[in-house]
């Protein structure tokens, strides 16, 4: 059965909370609908990932995920907007505007796929196509109360993807249910020879299972939001009520993986900027005359934002001679130790829970208040998955004041299956609730 | 992260920095790392792994292609006489 | 003095180090891809004949083959360099601690490792104000750079090492042809305490240019009490002097880190398996001590075609190694192109030889019946010399540069010695070659 796009819908989602950068002009008859980050390659679209850098910039060729979705019968209808290259946690980070949260238009959506998690909560049956470096799903998930799945790493070609740190990034989905995110997962995934990276998974099985425990770490208890605690607590008290055991462990290492997650990633990014410098992206042909170290300063200083060139100089310097070792290298030590030590938590449990966000969306006016560490802290329960590459899905668990608090459940390397089957029972006992808004 | 650091990384980073940007760069990234000192406690390995999985082994066969017409390419790079213009070498 | 070099040659590959592209000529940007301009969201993928061609190389060269190795990033900005990082082995290159046997003397190897090539600049404008035209042709051409110890002690013998690894390598792995002009080195050298680094030379001759000039400046330098510098320094082809390079290009921080796109490489069962060629000079090196032949024979039969040295080979399991020279290097080299490729014939030359060598029958009847084998009659044998000789001065005559530098050095000879031996395919024998060349020149001296 066909779904034609709810054009007037995407309009609005655009025009009013500004979760797209740009749409399609023309809204077919399609399977389904669905949308891409802006830093998801499509034919005919600019790919500008939340920056002034890539202005203009249309690439000559589709991701594979979006490729896989317009080959199942998709019509990919907009490019949702994002921090600028994925480096932020509320989506205030972007050249393209700074989509608002459904629930509250004064609150933030979440970043970096903070359109993506608009899109999913406004259009009813909408598919976003999402992507998670540190928790670029998860936390625009839990803010916009919808469900999304950050797969394992190397799961989902990255063909197409541009890059913030290749070892972490990983594409995703986000929507209003589990089933639509379930349905697209088993298009998009799969081994794709363009990114080497995912010609290493083990096929994708056809159904997953129920886990009978789930560890909370006390660790990611401590430092929340009291109305976060409260929903949270309320979720455990329904999961038990399924009949899956809880049990509160210790993740001693979890404290490691903040600072090894951007350590990584800025090293990793920093070598990914390098290439936008004039030569072929943020070109400027006036300026042509001056001697290449000029010119390519000059570009990059005028076009990069604020946190892009935080985030530039900080990989540079953890890379450099000297440092490399002491942040570098000990990183990638303690990304090993703890992939270890989920491993050993996955020998008893099925999967870990925790909270997604350490507080209710926040106002703008108080993200403006934030130092960038603050900012940076705010992610400590969506990376250490992240940081493993260990898969996770963010649910609506209870709302508190109004807005969704959500629940983050991460299991072992390619068990993504068994996570959308423990998502689609919650879903049974859980209902969720959505904003009320439309043209 | 003092004064002379962080533009010896902003110049190896090619970001020219006003004098403004300088001393805020060099506070956040002093508070950042600072931060970040507890990774000292954390125990060193001796194999470095750069993924989170094990990818092994993927190569790809010596078979001569290209999908996308390089015209298009060059086209979009607006090149002058088949050549991309760059900036001075001296 | 001491000389150490890190060489840049390009490997035999059809497609690209980390794309499909080809490698072949065209014109400028014609052979590329998002992943060789470095456009974001293409990646990587390695070909799996450049990691074998570049282990063969490493376990030619007797390296240590570590079980698991990886690609780093190397960070730096340039205009021909698409990512501005170049993808190469930092940490965990194909080999370590090698050795090359050079003229007897032992020459180490520090590394082997893969790498991709930058774009190639064309500089336009006048001189100071040089704007650059980037061909990305050349971004992501397989490289292998190999790094020797600093074991070599004069410019001449750098150059001989240069070119002896070539010819090995070319047999090894189909090298091409032209890496005399096409080698690209970093040369060290000191002949004092302090060393410099000469950057990017091209081309074997360049090379020993440069060494001979810095040589000499670092030896007129220290004779009238002054330092050498540590220091990077470029060689101008045109003034044929080597100069300071700025300062800037120095103080680079590559910033390695480990390319994650491309996983990694478990290479000992591949290494392991790899069937590796028996070079030129190695199969010299055994014939000189299976046979008990002199350097000169034995390296004028392997050169000359490694099917005439597997005759000689034949020849010897039936006649005393003396004979089997002399047959080798004479009748049979005189009418090689003609039986080379005829399998079937060559028992009947050794039956010839044999026979020779057994006194059956008379040295002028054996060399009649191989003759005869090869169809040719003695006429023609004799035409063919007046052929020989044509194609000498033909190409002396075309190449004036060949005298001058012959004067100079009598190695020059080589020059012609090879482009005859190329040109005629075998039809004459290296030992007529040699003299009808070394005649030829000397006459006109």
């Amino acid at each position: 059965m066909s779904v034609p796009a709810p054009h007037e819908l995407i309009r609005f989602a655009k025009e009013r909370y500004h979760a797209f950068t740009e749409i399609a002009e023309t809204f077919v008859d399609a399977e389904f609908h669905f949308s891409a980050k802006d830093n998801l390659c499509a034919n005919g679209f600019q790919a500008r990932a939340g920056s002034a850098i890539l202005e203009g910039y249309v690439p000559p060729f589709d991701a594979t995920p979006v490729h896989r979705l317009k080959t199942a019968g998709g019509q990919l209808v907009g490019k949702t907007t994002m921090d600028e290259f994925g480096f932020g946690t509320f989506c205030v980070n972007s050249a393209h505007g700074i989509p608002l949260n459904p629930f509250d238009i004064q609150r933030s959506c979440g970043g970096s796929s903070g359109g993506a998690g608009a899109a999913a909560c406004l259009i009813p049956g909408h598919i976003a196509l999402g992507v998670s470096t540190g928790g670029s799903i998860s936390g625009p998930v839990s803010f916009c109360g919808v469900v999304g799945l950050s797969p394992t790493y190397g799961r989902v070609s990255r063909y197409g993807l541009i890059d913030y740190g290749n070892s972490l990034d990983k594409v995703g989905l986000l929507s209003r249910s589990a089933t639509l995110v379930r349905e697209h997962f088993q298009t998009i995934a799969g081994p794709d020879p363009k990114d080497p990276t995912s010609c290493a998974q083990p096929q994708l099985p056809t159904k997953g299972r129920m886990p009978d425990s789930l560890a909370v770490p006390k660790e990611a208890l401590a430092n929340l939001d009291p109305a976060v605690s409260k929903g949270f607590q309320e979720a455990v008290g329904r999961i038990q009520e399924m009949g899956v055991k809880v049990e509160e462990i210790s993740m001693p290492s979890l404290r490691y993986a903040m600072p090894a997650y951007y350590i990584l990633a800025t090293s990793e990014a920093s070598t990914n900027l390098a290439r936008y410098c004039g030569m072929r992206f943020g070109r400027r042909e006036e300026e042509l005359n001056q001697h290449f170290n000029d010119f390519f300063s000059g570009v990059r200083s005028q076009s990069f934002g604020d946190e892009a060139k935080r985030r530039i100089l900080l990989g540079t310097f953890c890379r450099m001679v000297g440092f490399r070792s002491r942040y570098y290298l000990k990183s990638l030590a303690v990304r090993q130790m703890l992939i270890e030590e989920y491993r050993k938590v996955f020998e008893d449990h099925q999967m870990v829970l925790t909270p997604t966000m350490p507080f209710l969306p926040p106002r703008f006016e108080d993200i403006r208040k934030m130092t960038p560490l603050e900012i940076y802290g705010a992610d400590f329960l969506t990376i250490p998955p992240n940081l493993t590459g260990m898969p996770h899905v963010s649910l609506p668990c209870a709302y508190q004041q109004g807005l969704p608090v959500g629940m983050q459940l991460v299991s072992d390397h390619w068990r993504e299956m068994d996570l959308l089957e423990m998502s689609s029972e919650w879903e049974g006992h859980f209902p969720y609730r959505f904003p009320e808004v439309g043209p | 992260m003092d004064r002379e650091i962080i533009a010896r990384v902003a110049k190896v980073a090619r970001l020219e920095l006003t004098e403004e940007e300088m001393e805020r760069y060099a506070q956040d990234l002093d508070d950042i790392l600072n931060s970040f000192s507890i990774l000292d406690e954390a125990p060193m390995c001796e194999t470095f792994t750069f993924n989170p999985i094990a990818v092994v082994d993927v190569l790809r066969e010596d078979q001569p292609g290209q999908d996308i017409d390089p015209k298009l390419l060059r086209k979009q790079m607006r090149t002058y006489e088949d050549y991309v213009r760059g900036p001075r070498l001296s | 003095m001491k000389i150490g070099l890190e060489m840049h040659f390009q490997l035999p590959t059809r497609s690209k180090l980390f794309c499909s592209c080809p490698t072949s000529a065209a014109d400028p940007n014609h052979n590329i891809c998002p992943v060789c301009l470095g456009y974001p969201g293409s990646r990587p993928s390695l070909n799996r004949k450049a990691l074998e061609v570049g282990l063969s190389i490493a376990r030619f060269l007797d390296c240590r083959i570590e079980e698991r190795v990886w690609f780093s990033r190397k960070t730096y900005f340039y205009p021909d360099l698409a990512k501005n990082f170049q993808i190469t082995q930092y940490e965990s290159p194909l080999g370590t601690d090698g050795h090359f046997d050079l003229n007897g003397r032992r020459i180490g190897i520090w590394r082997v490792h893969l790498e991709e090539d930058p774009g190639r600049i064309k500089r336009v404008g006048r001189s100071g104000e040089e704007v650059s035209f980037v061909d990305y042709n050349r971004s992501g051409i397989p490289l292998v750079e190999i790094v020797t110890a600093p074991d070599m002690q004069s410019p001449a013998e750098a150059r001989a090492f240069i070119d002896q690894l070539i010819i090995e390598l070319r047999s090894l792995c189909d090298l091409d042809a032209q890496d005399e002009q096409k080698v690209r080195v970093d040369a060290n050298i000191s002949v004092g305490e302090e060393r410099v680094e000469i950057k990017n030379v091209q081309g074997l001759r360049n090379v020993e240019r440069a060494l001979k000039f810095e040589a000499a400046r670092q030896t007129k330098l220290l004779a009238a009490g002054k330092k050498v510098i540590l220091e990077t320094r470029r060689y101008d082809e045109e003034r044929k002097v080597t100069t300071s390079a700025r300062e800037k290009e120095t103080e680079e921080d590559y910033g390695y880190i480990g390319e994650p796109d491309l996983g990694e490489f478990h290479i000992g069962q591949m290494a392991e398996e790899l069937d590796l060629k028996e070079t030129p000079l190695v199969r010299a090196r055994r014939l000189m001590a299976d046979h008990g032949i002199n350097e000169v024979t034995a390296k004028q039969l392997v050169l000359t075609s490694s099917s005439l040295a597997d005759m000689f080979e034949l020849l010897c399991r039936s006649v005393s190694s003396e004979k089997a020279v002399t047959w080798t290097m004479g009748p049979i080299s005189s009418n090689w192109s003609a039986l080379q490729d005829h399998h079937e014939l060559w028992s009947e030359v050794v039956a010839a030889v044999k026979a020779d060598s057994d006194g059956e029958i008379t040295d002028n009847e054996a060399k009649r019946r191989i003759l005869s084998l090869a169809g040719v009659k003695q006429e023609t044998a004799e035409a063919g010399d007046a052929d020989l000789d044509h194609m000498i001065s033909d190409f002396i005559d075309a190449h004036p540069e060949v005298l001058a530098n012959y004067r100079k050095n009598v190695k020059a000879a080589n020059t012609v010695i090879g482009h005859v031996m190329k040109e005629s395919r075998g039809r004459y024998s290296s030992k007529d070659v040699v003299e009808e060349v070394r005649k030829e020149l000397e006459k006109r001296v």
